[in-house]
């Protein structure tokens, strides 16, 4: 891939990011209006279902939020290293099968073993995924793209033959597996509701990401390989190879975990269409937040709340669920077309303003910290 | 193994192939201006929409591949409007062209026809024998038995080639794809050349989808395009851009898409959803095996004109 | 009185918030070579881009034989008569030279037949009447820079231009070549071509020309008859009031010990020509210089010597502690997305751990007073700056850290007269005795002779792949120039 195709520090990116919502509210409206529904009916059904109140905000939304902001992570990390990868849906399904597997077999384990152990076994799993198109880029030359949907595919398909096969329930009628150990699951986070502390590892997962972005050495390698590969490597004196397989690796692992933590904190099994194409909406959480970490915290959610919504507006207003994946990509067009008209220059003078407050209060990485008092709106 | 199993085989890989090599053959052109379509997976599914549709009111299948084509052109001119027209990342766009392709399709589906999927029964494509030649042993059935659709693939692979390598066009797209700026210089359109050749290939992956609808299925179902596009793409890099090759290319993969009814009539017991993988991991394998011999035009993926500063 | 055949006037462009011209004019006659001159920046090639429809130019008109035209593509160009040789090629190395040649000209059949017949013929009848040679079935990227340039000249030729512009033709050329080029320029302006000649180099620029024009920031600032002109009228009006040239760095320098080797070095893959048997030594305090046409292994030999590429036969023993000054500052020496802290965190990010932002950002603060880098704060983009402050960016980050050696590949190529005289009086200071250090080594690849000759202790020429050690009787433009051409043999 060339250099530069995501800019690496996206600017004004609250500018690109308001503007793309409300792009998507406009077009998505309209599309409904002509499709004869009612796109207030819609609306108020999206609301009500997703923060009408706190167990829709808790067990709804925030919940489908965790598998979308981790497989948001692994797609805004390798993204951030000019690393394609389109693959994190056959990495979540790798760490799903992964987790159960250990899940299953962990009945004997004490939980302070049993459930490590499932997630690392699903971060190592979406790791190996992603190993096989990064060795596959970096040894052959084989653009990452391609690989990583075809290995999306292989991986769905490597589920389905598990729930029909080898790990079928015990019973064999349901396409899917029994349920994990005890021990494997995570527990509850808030009381009463279906949020588990898979929400918190994601959250951690970010913090962990946005530092080490901004202030770790390899962290800058990653910014600067992803930004330019040529000066990163001529004057950087950068390993580009290492990088790219250490970004897609890292990249499938968090993957891997959105699928552990799923299973884990879910749905407790491995069934085929588990993951309803996260790994793709992953894309559009990512770059929403202008791949960065702590801002796919606040995307992640919006997508959350947008799948959560999205039974209930069918509920309510008969939108057929489908709609949901239109509106993500009207999320993604909206995003590109609108970072490009402010790349160049051709925005209003309004969306520049906006843009510079925003590149001094959003940045959350921008080689921050100790000297990243930016000056506000200089 | 039976001749008839045989023929058998050879007609279902011919039949799984042509929409592979019609969408493969678009997506070829429109890389050799410089465009990667991933979206060429919702221009099929489109395409298979329209053409579900097409058929319905038109109420004959033949011209129903056209509203298909059409359905498929529109997709790809909206992916080019973003990737060509304001330079954005194909590669993003073309993910977010195949999701909103999937999700309309299917939420227009599912309003139209209803969300539980009481299939839809559609005017099919009817198999239209060559004569004399679709009496040929073995492969006669299997080549010259098809849908009018196969003969459209067969014939776009030497014209596609003599296009691409014998006309002042082809050169002027070739050179477009391999240094959009030499082409520029030498008076070449160069976006005017990238949006076409992408409207292009989006309408022959829109025909590829109206064969899934009204050749192999008779029905349209959501997602139904299963990936399609993507095996397109791989077929591309495995026919190194050169139409009849890819022709030959996604024929050798509806062969390995085949593959499973040609184990079933051997009575081999194998898990079947291993032969759905199959085809991937073979593309896969084909990949890292041949790609090095391959090359791709110089400027794929890159948009053009490029950034100022 | 017939009108000129091209008259430019008041041709305002910007990019951006900059100007790049600002009310400039030119006027060229049938029959004449025109010399357009200025320093880099001076929007020569903006507004020759201009003339042959790459551009558009914001306001001010341009008349062809009296008439007022607009030219919205290079095909509206040629349409005119207005045929352009660019400075970077615009040839598809992928294609044959007949498929370049005949690229675009969508004469027969309207786009489908091929004019590759027809081609041949015009290739032939222009080589009887110019003497210029071209492989036309082999690929452009298998060609010599000199023959590319020959398939650029011939492709303008092909559309019959009555106007020839060639924008910095001679860069690329050995000497020998380019009295070729100029014998070839003077035949096409007695068959009553107008040519203009775009180049920096004064005195190449007289031996052809019959008449100049001067480019400064943007605007026309001198024209007359050469001949009748003084080169230092010239020179004045290039930069502007004189120069200030500031004292050349202290010139004592002690040489001390040998920081890098290359014993009998080959390369055998990457692009251009690859090395053979390459043997030089580096000492401290030594410039060493490396002067040959672009193209002959130069980059390679930097790779190797700052640590970028590994030989695969002989030995390189190179420092760890090496600064790198590529050629191509926008790609390879910064990255435009990234602030002027971030870009010195380029040097300063190896080993694990956290990034040392703090002393990083002081050293950017201390670069951005020192090295005037004309940026609002150290969080500017280096993006947003302009080239010369660009490499002011980069030089001043490489010299920091470049405590054993230092390799400079063509460091003040593209900057203006105050910026080129900073460069070179930096790495003479680098390499000065008596600042309390021990000063590193310097390889100064350069095609500029005259900074090779004004600053370099000794010099090597590059000449496909070999390096040829200048003996000092032949340190001199001329001694240097034979031996880029012979080849050593």
């Amino acid at each position: 891939m060339s250099e530069g195709l995501v800019p690496q520090r996206v600017r004004g990116p609250l500018f690109v990011a308001g503007g793309a919502v409300l792009a998507t509210v406009l077009v998505a409206g309209l599309a409904l209006l002509l499709g004869g529904f009612d796109p207030g009916q819609a609306a108020a059904a999206m609301v009500r279902g997703t923060v009408g109140s706190p167990s829709a905000l808790l067990s709804v939304t925030l919940v489908r939020a965790v598998p979308l902001i981790l497989s948001g992570l692994a797609v805004a990390i390798a993204f951030r290293a000019g690393v394609w990868n389109i693959g994190a849906e056959g990495q979540l399904y790798a760490g799903a099968m992964a987790g159960v597997w250990v899940g299953l077999s962990a009945g004997g384990l004490p939980a302070l073993l049993a459930l490590p152990a499932a997630l690392i076994a699903s971060c190592v799993a979406g790791a190996v995924w992603a190993l096989i198109p990064a060795l596959m880029r970096t040894r052959l030359g084989v653009g990452e793209v391609i690989t990583t949907i075809l290995m999306n595919f292989v991986a769905i398909h490597l589920a389905s033959y598990l729930v029909r096969g080898p790990l079928q329930e015990s019973r064999g009628v349901f396409p899917q597996t029994d349920a994990i150990a005890e021990a494997a699951r995570l527990g509850v986070l808030v009381p009463g509701t279906r949020l588990h502390w898979g929400f918190a590892l994601a959250v951690l997962v970010a913090l962990g990401a946005s530092l080490f972005l901004s202030r770790t050495r390899a962290g800058f390698r990653l910014r600067a390989v992803g930004a330019s590969p040529s000066a990163a490597q001529v004057a950087g004196g950068i390993d580009a190879r290492r990088v790219w397989t250490g970004a897609f690796l890292s990249s499938g692992a968090v993957a891997g975990l959105a699928g552990g933590v799923e299973v884990a904190g879910v749905t407790y099994a491995l069934y085929e269409g588990l993951s309803p194409g996260w790994g793709y909406t992953a894309i559009a959480v990512a770059l929403l937040a202008g791949l960065s970490p702590l801002a796919v915290l606040v995307t992640g959610a919006l997508f959350g709340a947008l799948e959560g919504g999205a039974s209930a507006m069918q509920r309510e207003a008969g939108v057929p669920s489908a709609w949901v994946s239109f509106v993500q990509a009207l999320v993604i067009l909206s995003v590109l077309a609108l970072d490009r008209l402010r790349r160049t220059g051709t925005t209003l003078a309004l969306g520049r303003s906006g843009g510079d407050v925003a590149e001094a209060s959003a940045e959350d990485d921008g080689s921050g910290g100790e000297i990243g008092e930016r000056s506000g709106g200089a | 193994m039976t001749l008839a199993d045989l023929t058998l085989f050879l007609e279902a890989s011919v039949r799984l192939g042509v929409p592979l090599a019609l969408a493969a053959m678009g997506e070829a052109v429109a890389e050799r201006s410089g465009v990667i379509n991933i979206g060429v997976e919702g221009s099929i599914i489109s395409g298979a929409l329209a053409g579900a549709m097409g058929a319905l009111w038109l109420g004959g299948a033949l011209p129903a591949v056209l509203v298909g084509a059409l359905g498929g052109a529109l997709v790809a001119g909206i992916f080019a409007a973003f990737a060509v027209g304001l330079g954005t990342d194909q590669i993003i766009t073309g993910t977010a062209v195949t999701l909103g392709g999937l999700g309309l399709t299917g939420a227009i589906y599912q309003a139209r026809f209803g969300a539980t999927g009481t299939a839809l029964t559609l005017p099919t494509l009817a198999s239209v024998p060559v004569p004399g030649l679709s009496g040929l042993p073995v492969v006669g059935t299997a080549l010259f038995d098809q849908a009018p659709t196969a003969y459209v693939a067969y014939a776009l692979a030497p014209a596609l080639w003599y296009f691409l390598f014998k006309t002042e066009w082809g050169l002027e797209l070739r050179a477009t794809g391999e240094d959009p700026e030499a082409a520029s210089a030498a008076g070449v359109r160069v976006r005017w050349m990238r949006f076409w050749a992408t409207v292009f290939g989006g309408a022959l992956a829109g025909v590829a989808g109206a064969h899934l609808a009204l050749a192999h299925a008779g029905t349209f179902a959501e997602n139904m395009s299963a990936g399609r596009g993507f095996i397109a793409i791989a077929v591309v890099v495995l026919g190194r851009w050169n139409p009849p090759l890819v022709l030959a290319a996604a024929l050798l993969f509806g062969a390995a898409s085949a593959l499973q009814f040609l184990m079933q009539a051997l009575g081999l017991d194998l898990p079947y959803q291993l032969f759905l993988a199959f085809p991937y991991l073979l593309t896969l394998a084909a990949l890292a095996g041949w790609v090095g011999r391959a090359r791709a035009p110089s400027s794929l993926a890159m948009p053009w004109p490029k950034d100022e500063s | 009185m017939t009108p000129p055949r091209v008259r430019m006037s008041g041709i305002v462009r910007r990019f951006g918030a900059v100007k790049a011209l600002d009310g400039a004019a030119l006027t060229l006659e049938a029959g004449e070579i025109h010399g357009v001159l200025g320093e880099n920046g001076a929007g020569k090639t903006t507004l020759l881009n201009i003339l042959a429809g790459l551009l558009s130019q914001d306001s001010g008109t341009l008349e062809i034989d009296g008439g007022e035209v607009v030219l919205s593509n290079p095909r509206d160009a040629w349409r005119r008569g207005i045929g352009m040789v660019h400075q970077h090629f615009k040839l598809v190395g992928a294609l044959t030279v007949l498929e370049n040649l005949s690229l675009g000209l969508r004469v027969e059949g309207g786009g489908f037949g091929l004019p590759y017949a027809r081609v041949r013929r015009r290739v032939a009848d222009l080589e009887d009447r110019t003497g210029l040679h071209v492989p036309l079935d082999r690929a452009v990227s298998d060609l010599s820079v000199g023959e590319r340039q020959r398939v650029e000249i011939l492709k303008a030729l092909l559309r019959d231009p009555r106007v020839l512009v060639l924008d910095e033709p001679t860069a690329v050329l050995t000497p020998g070549e380019v009295a070729s080029l100029f014998d070839l320029l003077r035949t096409l302006a007695a068959d009553g071509t107008a040519v203009a000649l775009v180049a920096h180099k004064l005195d190449e620029v007289l031996a052809v020309a019959h008449r100049v024009t001067v480019l400064r920031d943007g605007r026309t600032v001198f024209g007359g008859t050469v001949g009748e002109v003084e080169p230092e009228q010239l020179v004045r009006a290039m930069v502007g009031e004189s120069p200030t040239r500031t004292e050349p760095g202290v010139r004592g320098r002690v040489q001390g010990e040998v920081v890098a080797a290359l014993r009998k070095v080959g390369l055998q893959h990457g692009p251009g020509w690859r090395l053979s048997e390459i043997s030089m030594e580096v000492e401290r305090g030594r410039i060493v210089g490396i002067a040959g046409v672009e193209g002959n292994g130069q980059r390679e030999l930097a790779l190797l010597l700052a640590g970028r590429a590994k030989p695969d036969q002989g030995e390189a023993v190179v420092p760890a502690r090496t600064g790198f000054i590529p050629q191509d500052r926008t790609h390879e020496g910064l990255i435009a997305d990234f602030d002027l802290v971030e870009n010195m965190g380029l040097a300063f990010h190896s080993g694990r751990g956290l990034m040392p932002w703090s002393s990083i950002r002081v050293r950017a603060e201390e670069l951005r007073r020192d090295y005037a880098v004309r940026a609002p704060t150290v969080r500017t983009r280096a993006g947003a700056l302009s080239g010369g402050n660009q490499q002011r960016l980069v030089v001043g980050r490489e010299l920091a850290v470049a405590r054993d050696l230092l390799v400079a590949e063509n460091p003040t190529r593209g900057l203006d007269i105050a910026a080129t005289r900073f460069v070179r009086d930096r790495l003479v200071d680098l390499v000065a005795a008596g600042r309390g250090v021990e000063p590193p080594g310097v390889v100064l690849i350069s095609g500029d002779l005259d900074e090779l000759l004004e600053v370099a202790d000794r010099i090597l020429v590059m000449v496909r792949g070999r390096l040829i050690p200048v003996p000092d009787h032949a340190r001199t433009r001329d001694g240097i120039g034979a031996l880029m051409l012979a080849g050593g043999s």
